[in-house]
């Protein structure tokens, strides 16, 4: 609820304003419980939900928000419209949290460096008549329908239509609905996202159907370039029968009264048809915010032509204004996963500037020593919440309370209007120490939510803050069992009586403590490894430096140009300098790593350079080890001087121009060895290298006649720019199909290309001169090895497998490695430069905090019932459960143990347990259940 | 026969389902009481003898979520 209003000063000192707009609700005091909303009697359109429902003028943004907190929309309120009526919500709220006269604030904050994450907006398809958006209901954006296929959406997550509120049997997504696009308020560059979400949209769409929904995309090109995104591709194309059109559209028109729309289109063989469905979804693309622009003027940083930030590749987040970083959309189109990439890497940038002032605001909490309980028998205090009318309004609360104090164990029940006050927790510390209490439970909201808050109290005792258990009889029992009082009541006793007898079984846990070793390894010299390199030492921390070949700089210094035109191998060179001058970065070059141990913050590597081996100690280990250029096996690749894969065409054109000047006629072949069934991937890259080859052939000949042979153009972001440009050039483009592929032949040396062109569905023959190959990008197949060594998982092509594809692109599921560059996937350079800054990043919070607490709640064993079978060493996904090298007893290492549980209930000898939630808490819980 | 309730122990993920659930709270929708969630850090820890010893003591059916 707050804005940049001004900012002045510099890198490493700026002052900026920020306005704080009202929220007209404490969110100290709001314990989100909804009666504002209940009361409120204004309702407005809900933009979350794209205006396809309403919500109340007092409203939770969205139901996962964060903070959990209500505000008022005193553009929509009677109270701010009426002068002072209404005030329902003032009246209802039980914590006394509704305060209509707050005002807005303005903050002035020093800092060093800023991050513009601003989002994007999608784009508004209004001013389009082609789709009849706006004018029928049965045409929505794709964001309206993410809406209505959510739960939380509009209709609760049924798949329906907004004329009729039925289920759709037909729908279409028509792609690049203002993306690609050069028309007056469209956008001509591709916004990345829309084929795979489209995709994704439409398999959603068939689990939610009741019936067998015919789902058809048309399209331009897909664009499923990111990483496993082919795959996904192929099965909703072949095995979830999702029916992919490429089209041409020319206009949706509604069908008299039937609610069904008439798409007429011209398909791939120029045919014009038309096709009747129940619904549309328009494939939005992202633009940049307007407010983002007005932002970006005000701090006076520089904006491309469509208004993104302009930055470098080599330098991807970084804006023109020195001090100020961008990330996600605003810096250009882009899915999840690379936004939190770029999102990681402007905070490496920023961290690097403010490395002089890390910590120097961090404060330390006071600790208080921790009471035994050993020996003790369990005295059990049970506080039982009203949450206002929330609980006490349902659940006849004094009822249970009374049922609480007739429990084994339990010493002391307190009945609380709100258990989570402030007045409410200073009673509970003085009640732990008066009555002695040893296990706490609290019956009220859910412990998502409040657990933390109550094992702080817990600590602050003195009492140990394992030693808590809540019962969930708000959200998950007087709020869903509001029309029954009298079994709301019931259930909130059951739920007390589990929540006591857990609790009587609990133990007190440590968090053990570790200090982390305060350097780290880079395996992979390339631009990825370097610039992680590079990352932690700016940081401050020492870096050993791993790389196999004689040289650092890996395959980017074969690279000219990036398509925007700057200089690879220069920067390279550059890199490379400052790598080996850099003090903190020890370079093992010829060298591998051959044996490793330990773990997250405490790791040994023994690399071998020739019959030389060192072992190092690292908090962190990153893999940057690259991948390499597919040399083909077909297209008669190596018979002939004239056949090139993409690099060697680049390398030739420096060495040898003049061999080009005179060729009349050069082919690409894109695709070859990637999007095929040995290699169910796109390398990402050779779309947009093949084009930049053709132009630059175009320069050194401008008359050359130029053949781009492809399957999909994936030119995408404002790369789309530069196929504008070569199609404006003359090059020309043949579609070809992966069951009729291209096929090279040499005769008298020369070379003779024949390709059935899609289009026109006829055999061509080409007399060319030279032949371009765009093959594969591969992993190298000593990832294996690596992979061995620390614990780490790869998917199927040979890649590193990242903890989770959108949100952790660049941990490992183990902890204290991640991963960078082409190791993770193919990509260009200003992506893999983003990612290894996203690594240094993450590396560089492990090593700042200095020491790690481990889990309390982890696997534990017991060697006595353990037979060694090895089945936990097997299923554990963290690498965290290993066998005992004298005993052969499972042992788990806590700091590597993320308290899943999978080895426990794999254990067929009883021998593992789960701290927190031990076997006998369960099953002690599963009796008294049903004990009623 | 008309009479005859379930009674059913649901296990609920931490991280998934068991906040379903208290979404369901914070949405206010309605559902029969006769059932008692307990909750897990991960279905990972799902062993087949929690569900034996629910049914042992008498429940009807069992759900597992996550």
């Amino acid at each position: 609820m707050s804005e940049v209003q001004e900012v002045s000063g510099e890198a490493g000192n700026f002052e900026v304003t920020v306005l704080q707009s009202p929220r007209y609700i404490d969110t100290d005091l709001c314990i989100a419980c909804g009666t504002c909303t209940e009361k409120c009697p204004k309702r407005v359109i809900d933009s979350f939900n794209a205006g396809l429902s309403r919500r109340k003028a007092a409203y939770l943004a969205y139901p996962q928000a964060v903070p959990q907190k209500y505000v008022i929309d005193s553009k929509n309120c009677i109270y701010f419209k009426k002068k002072g009526r209404c005030m329902a919500c003032k009246k209802f709220c039980p914590a006394d949290a509704v305060n209509l006269d707050e005002e807005a604030k303005v903050r002035k904050m020093r800092v060093g460096a800023m991050v513009l994450a601003t989002g994007f907006a999608p784009y508004d398809p209004l001013s389009r008549d082609t789709f009849s958006y706006g004018r029928h209901p049965n045409v929505v954006t794709s964001l309206e329908f993410e809406r209505i296929l959510s739960s939380s959406g509009p209709y609760q997550g049924h798949m329906v239509r907004a004329s009729d509120q039925k289920e759709p049997k037909r729908i279409a997504w028509l792609q690049c609905v203002g993306s690609r696009d050069s028309h007056h308020g469209a956008n001509p560059y591709c916004s990345t996202v829309c084929c795979t979400y489209a995709i994704k949209q439409a398999l959603i769409a068939k689990e939610h159907s009741t019936e067998s929904l015919d789902a058809t995309i048309f399209y331009i090109d897909i664009r499923t370039q990111g990483k496993d995104f082919e795959k996904y591709y192929m099965r909703a194309r072949d095995e979830e029968g999702i029916r992919f059109v490429k089209s041409k559209i020319d206009r949706v028109l509604p069908v008299d009264d039937t609610g069904k729309l008439m798409i007429r289109y011209v398909d791939a063989a120029g045919k014009r048809i038309e096709e009747e469905f129940d619904m549309v979804i328009l494939s939005v693309g992202l633009s940049v915010r307007k407010d983002t622009v007005s932002l970006a003027e005000k701090l006076g940083i520089e904006l491309d032509q469509y208004s993104f930030s302009a930055t470098s590749s080599f330098a991807p987040v970084e804006t023109s204004r020195p001090g100020i970083y961008a990330c996600g959309a605003f810096q250009g189109p882009k899915d999840i996963p690379y936004s939190v990439m770029q999102a990681s890497a402007a905070a490496c940038a920023a961290g690097t500037r403010l490395v002089e002032a890390r910590g120097t605001l961090v404060r330390e909490k006071p600790r208080v020593s921790e009471r035994v309980i050993a020996g003790e028998p369990p005295r059990v205090g049970v506080f039982v919440c009203n949450c206002g009318v929330n609980i006490g309004g349902i659940v006849r609360v004094p009822e249970v309370v009374a049922y609480a104090k007739t429990l084994p164990c339990v010493t002391y029940v307190e009945e609380n209007l709100f258990t989570c006050s402030q007045d409410t927790q200073d009673k509970m510390k003085e009640v732990i120490k008066e009555h002695g209490l040893n296990r706490i439970v609290v019956a009220a909201c859910s412990p998502r939510t409040h657990e933390t808050l109550f094992q702080e109290t817990l600590t602050q005792a003195g009492l140990n803050k394992y030693l808590f258990e809540m019962a969930n009889i708000r959200n998950q029992c007087s709020w869903v069992h509001s029309n029954d009082p009298d079994r709301a009541t019931e259930k909130a006793k059951d739920l007390v009586r589990m929540a006591v007898a857990k609790s009587v079984r609990l133990d007190p846990l440590e968090e053990v403590k570790l200090n982390v070793i305060q350097a780290g390894i880079v395996i992979g010299g390339g631009l990825a490894g370097m610039t992680v390199a590079l990352g932690l030492a700016d940081q401050g921390f020492p870096v050993h430096l791993v790389e196999k070949e004689k040289a650092l700089a890996g395959h980017g210094q074969k690279l000219l140009k990036t398509w925007k035109g700057e200089d690879v191998g220069a920067f390279v060179a550059e890199v490379v300098q400052r790598v080996e001058e850099h003090p903190l970065i020890s370079v093992h070059l010829q060298s591998t790593v051959v044996e490793a141990e330990g773990f997250v913050g405490n790791f040994r590597s023994t690399i071998r350079t020739g019959d030389v081996t060192e072992v190092v100690e690292h908090g962190t280990a990153i893999i940057a080890t690259g991948a390499h250029e597919l040399k083909p096996s077909d297209y008669h690749f190596g018979r002939h001087p004239n056949i090139f894969v993409s690099l060697d065409l680049d390398r030739t054109i420096v060495t040898e121009p003049e061999r080009f000047k005179d060729i009349k006629t050069a082919v690409f072949i894109q695709c070859v060895g990637s999007r095929e069934p040995q290699r169910r991937y796109c390398s990402k890259v050779c779309c947009t290298h093949s084009i930049q080859s053709a132009l630059r052939l175009k320069e050194l000949n401008p008359e050359m006649e130029i053949y781009i042979l492809f399957r999909d153009i994936r030119t995408y972001g404002q790369r789309e720019d530069i196929y504008r440009e070569a199609r404006a050039r003359g090059v020309a483009f043949i579609r070809y199909s992966l069951d009729e592929k291209p096929k090279v032949d040499i005769s008298d040396n020369k070379l003779r290309v024949t390709v059935k062109d899609q289009m026109i569905q006829v055999p061509i023959r080409i007399d060319a001169e030279i032949v371009t190959l765009a093959s594969a990008i591969v992993p190298p197949a000593d990832n294996k090895l690596l992979s061995k060594l620390y614990k780490l998982a790869m998917n199927e092509e040979g890649y590193f497998q990242e903890a989770h594809a959108k949100l952790r692109p660049v941990d490992f599921a183990v902890d204290g490695v991640f991963m960078a560059g082409l190791a993770h996937g193919p990509k260009p350079v200003e992506e893999s430069i983003a990612q290894a800054q996203a690594a240094a990043a993450r590396a560089v919070c492990l090593l700042a905090a200095r020491t790690i607490y481990t889990s309390a709640e982890v696997a534990y064993t017991n060697a006595a019932y353990c037979s060694g079978c090895g089945v936990c060493v097997e299923i554990c996904p963290f690498g965290a459960a290993s066998a005992d090298a004298e005993t052969g007893k499972a042992q788990i290492n806590p700091a590597q143990c993320k308290g899943c549980g999978l080895c426990v209930a794999s254990c067929r000898s009883g021998a593992l347990n789960l701290n927190g939630f031990d076997q006998d808490q369960t099953f002690a819980m599963i009796d008294e259940a049903l004990a009623s | 026969m008309n009479e005859w309730e379930p009674k059913i122990i649901a296990f609920l993920c931490n991280w998934c389902s068991y906040s379903a659930a208290d979404l369901a709270g914070v949405s206010r929708l309605a559902y029969p009481s006769n059932i008692r969630v307990i909750r897990i850090p991960c279905t990972g820890l799902m062993s087949p003898k929690f569900i034996l010893n629910a049914f042992r003591h008498g429940a009807d059916g069992v759900w597992v979520s996550g």
